[in-house]
């Protein structure tokens, strides 16, 4: 049994820092704070695609419930935030920690289901977590464990770091982050964790033949993928300031899932095109004058397309069928598609 | 703790509402045995259907009746496009890419809905919602009888129909294995389509009684499927009468924990939790085989 090595690379280093360089120096001089913020959005939820797409893309688990835990990570860093003084960014690793512990306990068990019915517990999960974040609320300075009250005037929003008090600097803050999120997904998947992922992906029985710990290493990507998404909520926390459950419904884990396989799961750039589909369209749109709607019935039509026009493909590999629409939509956007996908 | 007579009001709602959450867990069900479809869109149909039904009746002026069966008709048709457009590219695909293409449709259908139908609340009244009558000091009306009957039987009914006919034989043989009901004969297309229709009315039935017991909002009713979903998960998307069952125990339990005051605001936890702690005990001796994978 050959484990094969996972098959996206960033072709061009090179091209990855220049425009992380670009985005950092020359963006925040160009635009109003409107798109500022808008770019910051885009960043955070770039984060937030990475884990999904990390799910979906290397491991073929599928979560339909990033953004409850993208909310139980800012919900974890407006606590931190008011209760102590410690810096921000050991909030954000707090955050990210207290998240995938917490991710990783729910995983457990339900790892033992495969497929669809892992997809819908998921589902079911992020309900759950959506009911009772809409009790508590977040933590805004108030007392007591939940940090919440209900006086409206004079609460504190979520403090940024330091150095990062503008919105110019914390975007440049968000995206360095980011970046460092991008840097250790990019890392897990070219070292043992990718290619055991990519082993499991293509067949278990082979994976397991092969030697290779299934619940191990499913729980870890589990886990990393929880990891990011609470540090993203962490970075969210510091946007936003003030946090309310209407941010969190449970319809954007459905829309996330529709950007994240138009942007591409097997091409971490796809994480990017995701997180920009889903917030700097929106607001491109609402700069145009169009409706929102248009938007949530194009993604609709985004999931069918991709899904349709793939070939009938190999029965049961999802994350092989999903692939073809990561490269067709990777090739429209210019890059070169990864090699060696067709089976 | 409330006394007795605090519960009453709420078994009944809890009740009625029980008996949607079956008829649609049911719909699914069988859609999904028998096509391999798990139909997430199911809600967002049921909507949308309600949604015109309103218009028809209020813009229109359609006799009310007539609007109905435009909803349920509306359900049957957008069911049977989908599946007769994404059956054939679909077939041999894992149940996962099924479900999550119905995503897109479920994305399609509510942003039209909030696109079309955004500019006011609305609330749709059925008049069998004003023929009430009392037990006890319980107010009791039509609707509610309806909702609760209109599961059971439908429940019971495909029951029987599964057992009965041939066109039901030929549904239990496509979920059985598809290739050889296939190789046996049965014009499989033509199954799947009339199942398509069918659980396609019942959403269209499941959301035109929604939108009068919950209220006409697009996104609730295109996510109060997860509620449904979570009876038909209960029953391990097989059994038909464990859907049932499931279905009303949720509802029960929902509207019950209502007058409770330390827990109300979490009973919408209700479904979400009774089918997680489900599925992780059905689960609990799973393991990785060789095997194919039954549906």
């Amino acid at each position: 049994m050959r484990v094969t090595r996972p098959r996206i690379r960033v072709r061009h280093p090179a091209t990855a820092v220049v425009l992380l360089l670009v985005v950092l120096l020359a963006m925040p001089q160009a635009l109003s704070t409107y798109w500022i913020d808008v770019l910051t959005a885009v960043a955070i939820y770039s984060v937030v695609a990475l884990g999904l797409g990390l799910l979906m893309g290397r491991v073929g688990l599928v979560s339909l419930g990033q953004i409850a835990v993208l909310a139980l990570g800012a919900w974890v860093a407006a606590r931190l935030d008011f209760a102590t003084s410690i810096p921000f960014p050991l909030v954000l690793l707090i955050a990210g920690t207290i998240t995938m512990v917490l991710g990783t306990l729910v995983g457990l068990p339900a790892l033992r289901l495969s497929g669809l019915y892992l997809a819908l517990i998921t589902l079911m999960l992020a309900g759950a977590i959506t009911v009772v974040l809409t009790t508590t609320n977040f933590p805004n300075g108030g007392p007591g464990f939940l940090g919440h009250t209900e006086s409206s005037f004079g609460n504190p929003a979520v403090r940024r770091p330091g150095i990062a008090g503008g919105d110019a600097a914390y975007f440049r803050y968000t995206v360095i982050v980011a970046a460092l999120m991008f840097t250790l997904v990019f890392w897990h998947v070219h070292s043992r964790p990718g290619r055991a992922w990519a082993a499991i992906r293509q067949s278990e029985p082979a994976a397991l033949a092969a030697g290779v710990n299934i619940t191990t290493y499913k729980l870890w990507a589990w886990a990393l993928a929880s990891f990011v998404t609470g540090v993203a909520g962490g970075l969210l926390a510091g946007s936003v300031g003030k946090l309310y459950t209407y941010q969190f419904p449970t319809r954007d884990s459905i829309i996330l899932l529709a950007v994240v396989l138009m942007g591409g799961i097997y091409n971490l750039w796809g994480a990017v095109v995701a997180g920009a589909l889903m917030k700097l369209l929106p607001a491109l749109l609402d700069n145009w004058g169009l409706p929102p709607d248009l938007l949530i019935i194009l993604f609709g039509a985004g999931v069918l397309q991709v899904l349709l026009t793939a070939p009938g493909g190999l029965a049961g590999q999802v994350p092989k069928d999903l692939a073809r629409l990561g490269q067709r939509l990777a090739t429209l956007s210019g890059r070169r598609a990864p090699e060696g996908e067709a089976p | 703790m409330p006394s007795w007579q605090d519960f009453q009001p709420f078994i009944v709602t809890g009740l009625a509402l029980g008996g949607v959450y079956s008829l649609s867990g049911v719909g699914m069900v069988v859609l999904y045995r028998t096509t391999g479809v798990l139909n997430l869109a199911f809600g967002a149909v049921g909507a949308m259907g309600a949604f015109i039904a309103w218009s028809l009746i209020n813009t229109l002026s359609w006799p009310a009746a007539l609007a109905y069966l435009a909803c349920v008709g509306f359900g049957a048709a957008i069911s049977l496009l989908y599946g007769m457009l994404t059956g054939p590219s679909l077939a041999g695909r894992d149940p996962l890419v099924k479900a999550a293409a119905t995503i897109g449709l479920a994305l399609m259908l509510l942003g039209a809905m909030s696109w079309i139908w955004s500019d006011k609340a609305r609330s749709m009244v059925l008049p069998t919602t004003n023929w009430q009558y009392s037990v006890g000091e319980v107010q009791i009306n039509w609707t509610q009888i309806i909702a609760l009957a209109l599961g059971v039987f439908v429940t019971l009914a495909t029951a029987a129909f599964l057992r009965r006919t041939g066109l039901g034989t030929a549904m239990r043989a496509l979920a059985n294995d598809r290739e050889i009901t296939a190789a046996l004969g049965v014009p499989v297309r033509r199954v799947e389509a009339t199942t398509w229709l069918v659980s396609g009315a019942l959403a269209g039935g499941a959301g035109l009684l929604l939108s009068n017991l919950v209220g006409l909002d697009a996104a609730t009713l295109t996510f109060l499927v997860i509620s449904s979903l979570a009876a038909a998960l209960i029953a391990r998307l097989r059994s038909l009468v464990v859907t049932l069952l499931a279905g009303v125990v949720i509802g029960l339990v929902n509207a019950m924990a209502t007058p409770i005051f330390s827990i109300s605001s979490y009973r919408d936890m209700t479904p979400f939790v009774l089918a997680a702690v489900a599925l992780l005990f059905l689960a609990r001796h799973q393991q990785i085989s060789f095997a194919r994978r039954s549906r």
